[in-house]
């Protein structure tokens, strides 16, 4: 049925394909926009070098060609805007009202990771003491429920493209698709004190029915 | 001599003392200057300290703590005490030739703002030898990791301390600047006719005064805190400590970015012999600049979940629109230019062409859905270092190779500051560039320690030998003002057929600026059109011939 297909298709926001959908028109324009401007100028200074000084132009503006250009620039704005948007909605908006797979909760302590099942009361620590992986099934939403119990921490699993801050006091809701089975490493983004570079963390992400054996083998463990 | 010493007199006054209490904005700018240029060679030692412990992965050159006061104090040196005050020198010391006046309005303001700002910056370096060591939570301080409970130490609070008097310092000095634009110009002198330079100095002092009081405030809430009463306390108080924070912290990235494009714009345009392009559009583009740079701060705040992202975006990403207009105007006045690749001019292409990856970088970061990832990695640091050092310490070069002989009467070596030139594009792109990698494939930045990935330790050691690098293009700056200082070159009123006013007067000027009547000031750049009319073209149309 199309209707359906269009709705599983909206389903699954994966937020490493948004932001490589932003920066492969991004990166290209700024690549472009460098060259450009690098060749102008040193064609520029190639072109009118060493010439005597009673050469030099007199004239000093054209305000009319420089409109045309500032609109150039505004047109650009909201093009890259909308781009930004659209992707920008479907990672904070969309992913977020999304039926999820499985929901962890994570705590973020100096210098330690821990991430609990509550649908399975597993809880798994990484951090300082090793770095252990919390598990996630592939194809579905996972949902975080992100919280820091002393300073602010931040929860970035490179594979993801995403990261996001654990502020005490709050509890932050994101979203996030592993597409690919794999072991992803991650770590903690915000300085918070002397470990912080040890605050490792990883991802493993195995498919639905092998996730849905290990959350049944662990219920009620606690390992790491 | 009568019974009360003039300013005059007082700048006359020999030896330490006097130079340290004079009235003269030249003495004031330059002692400014010349301490900021020491917190610069600092900072860099810290830098080159940084660089020797990330050379390779999981060295133990110093230790976690050593290193996040490193990071902190390189920043924190850097940009208090560095590229702000270099550019409030550069205004202190400029702005009154620039715009034909005897002096600041308000000298002792800016007398005592050096004062406040060089305390606030010796106290800060002072926590390096308290038993606790100096401050160590990065050169913004969020809280709660900056509170009294999760980083006590007398170290943190010289920190805090040296913050508050350096920033109140800038503002003071800030202030008497703006009033001296607003007051002291020559008869003759509408606004539309001031300098370049001094336009992208006015817009800098103005943010300055708008925008570091709230950095003042926002210290000395944290000393509070730290020492009696929770103020930032749960998340709403970790979120307005950062807004707070960043309502200054983002004006002061455009502080430390305007004046070096003046100094770089004032530098091309001498260096092409034609007027600077666009004047018009220039000035209506950084006055937009500056307000949208009030209104981007919290684009460092995307990850945090308490900010209206769409926003912030929308406000960051329109900064495309003066920033390109500023490369339209430099590209318009190399077309049809006289150009001649001094010293000088290299740096400001230099300026322009390396901040134009800071500033296409920008445009990519504020993206949320980009930033979410590069946010607190190398890319940022990356980033920030193409405006910062790649772009804004290029433009100080630019300035000080322009006005080095304005300052002294002495020429610098062109061809020691052209080996200088390029070995700083050299370090600099070395040391900086493989951020953007590093951070893409998951580099985190303020780590002391990082594990040994496939690449991670090469791309460390060509950034880390690239520092060296840098070191070395620094000492080959200092050394040329040495060779140039001793053995000196004269320099003459104006050795590169300066445009503006300060290139009317003797080098150094004379106590009062200006002996003698003023040329007719008729436009932005008032000796430029003298020579026009000398050569008999002044009645040449001022626009482009494009359609």
């Amino acid at each position: 049925m199309p209707a359906a297909s269009w709705f599983s298709a909206l389903a699954l926001v994966d937020t490493r394909q948004q932001y490589y959908r932003l920066f492969d028109i991004y990166v290209p324009i700024a690549i472009g926009v460098f060259a450009l401007i690098v060749v102008l100028a040193l064609f520029a200074v190639l072109r009118f070098r060493r010439r005597p000084v009673e050469k030099a132009a007199v004239w000093h503006k054209n305000d009319r060609l420089e409109g045309a250009y500032a609109l150039l620039l505004t047109l650009t704005v909201a093009f890259l805007l909308y781009l930004t948007f659209s992707a920008e909605h479907q990672v904070d908006t969309v992913a977020n009202r999304q039926r999820a797979a499985v929901t962890i909760d994570v705590t973020a302590a100096k210098w330690e990771w821990t991430f609990f099942y509550p649908a399975y009361g597993i809880t798994i620590r990484s951090g300082t003491s090793g770095v252990t992986p919390f598990v996630v099934p592939t194809g579905e939403p996972v949902r975080f429920n992100l919280r820091s119990v002393d300073v602010i921490h931040a929860l970035w699993i490179y594979y993801t493209r995403y990261k996001h801050d654990a502020i005490p006091g709050s509890t932050q809701v994101f979203t996030l698709a592993f597409p690919h089975a794999g072991l992803f490493d991650g770590q903690c983004a915000e300085f918070c004190g002397l470990r912080h570079p040890d605050m490792l963390l990883a991802a493993k992400a195995v498919s639905p029915s092998a996730f849905a054996a290990w959350a049944h083998s662990h219920t009620g463990r606690s390992s790491g | 001599m009568t019974a009360v010493a003039t300013p005059v007199e007082r700048a006359r006054l020999g030896g330490w003392i006097g130079g340290a209490i004079s009235t003269d904005h030249k003495r004031i700018g330059l002692n400014l200057g010349l301490c900021a240029l020491g917190f610069f060679l600092a900072g860099g030692v810290m830098a080159l300290w940084m660089r020797v412990q990330l050379a390779q992965p999981n060295m133990h050159w110093v230790s976690d703590q050593g290193y996040s006061e490193l990071f902190t104090m390189h920043g924190s040196t850097m940009i208090y005490l560095f590229v702000t005050p270099m550019a409030m020198a550069m205004a202190v010391y400029l702005v009154p030739l620039q715009i034909g006046a005897p002096g600041l309005a308000g000298p002792r303001l800016a007398l005592g703002g050096f004062w406040t700002w060089l305390s606030g910056g010796l106290i800060m370096q002072t926590g390096w030898f308290t038993s606790g060591g100096a401050g160590r939570d990065g050169w913004f301080a969020y809280t709660p990791l900056s509170d009294g409970r999760n980083t006590p130490g007398i170290g943190m609070d010289l920190w805090v301390i040296g913050v508050i008097l350096a920033a109140t310092g800038l503002i003071l000095v800030a202030a008497s600047v703006l009033a001296t634009i607003a007051r002291k110009r020559a008869p003759g002198m509408s606004m539309l006719r001031v300098p370049v330079f001094t336009w992208t100095e006015l817009v800098s002092v103005l943010m300055v005064v708008g925008a570091f009081p709230v950095l003042v405030l926002a210290m000395v809430l944290l000393l509070i805190d730290r020492h009696t009463a929770g103020i930032f306390t749960g998340y709403s108080g970790a979120i307005d400590y950062q807004d707070l924070f960043w309502f200054f912290g983002h004006p002061v990235v455009y502080v430390m970015f305007f004046p070096f494009l003046g100094a770089s714009a004032e530098s091309i345009a001498t260096n092409s012999h034609k007027k600077w392009f666009g004047y018009v559009p220039f000035v209506g583009s950084i006055m937009l600049f500056a307000a949208l740079s009030m209104a981007v701060w919290s684009h460092h705040m995307f990850t945090t979940g308490g900010v209206t992202n769409q926003y912030f975006a929308f406000t960051s990403t329109a900064l495309v629109i003066p920033a390109g207009i500023e490369y339209f105007d430099m590209i318009g006045t190399l077309i049809g230019g006289a150009i001649v690749l001094r010293t000088s001019m290299l740096f400001g292409l230099g300026f322009f062409l390396q901040f134009l990856v800071g500033g296409l970088s920008g445009i990519f970061i504020a993206s949320p859905v980009l930033d979410y990832h590069a946010e607190d990695t190398y890319m940022i640091v990356a980033h920030f270092h193409y405006t910062l050092f790649a772009g804004s310490v290029f433009g100080f070069f630019a300035g000080a190779y322009h006005w080095f002989p304005k300052v002294t009467g002495a020429l610098l070596r062109e061809w020691l500051g052209k080996f200088h030139f390029v070995l700083l594009v050299i370090g600099t792109n070395m040391t900086f560039a493989p951020m953007f990698f590093l951070g893409n494939y998951g580099m985190p930045r303020r780590i002391s320690r990082y594990p040994d990935h496939p690449g991670w330790g090469t791309l460390n050691l060509v950034e880390s030998i690239g520092a060296g690098i840098i070191a070395l293009a620094v000492l080959t700056f200092l050394i040329n003002i040495v060779v140039s200082l001793r053995r000196r070159e004269l320099a003459g009123d104006d050795p590169w057929v300066g445009q503006t006013l300060e290139w009317a007067t003797t080098s150094p000027p004379p106590p009062q600026n200006f002996i003698g009547p003023l040329p007719p000031i008729e436009s932005y750049a008032p000796l430029l059109d003298l020579l026009h009319k000398e050569q008999g073209r002044a009645d040449e149309p001022e626009e482009a011939p494009v359609p």
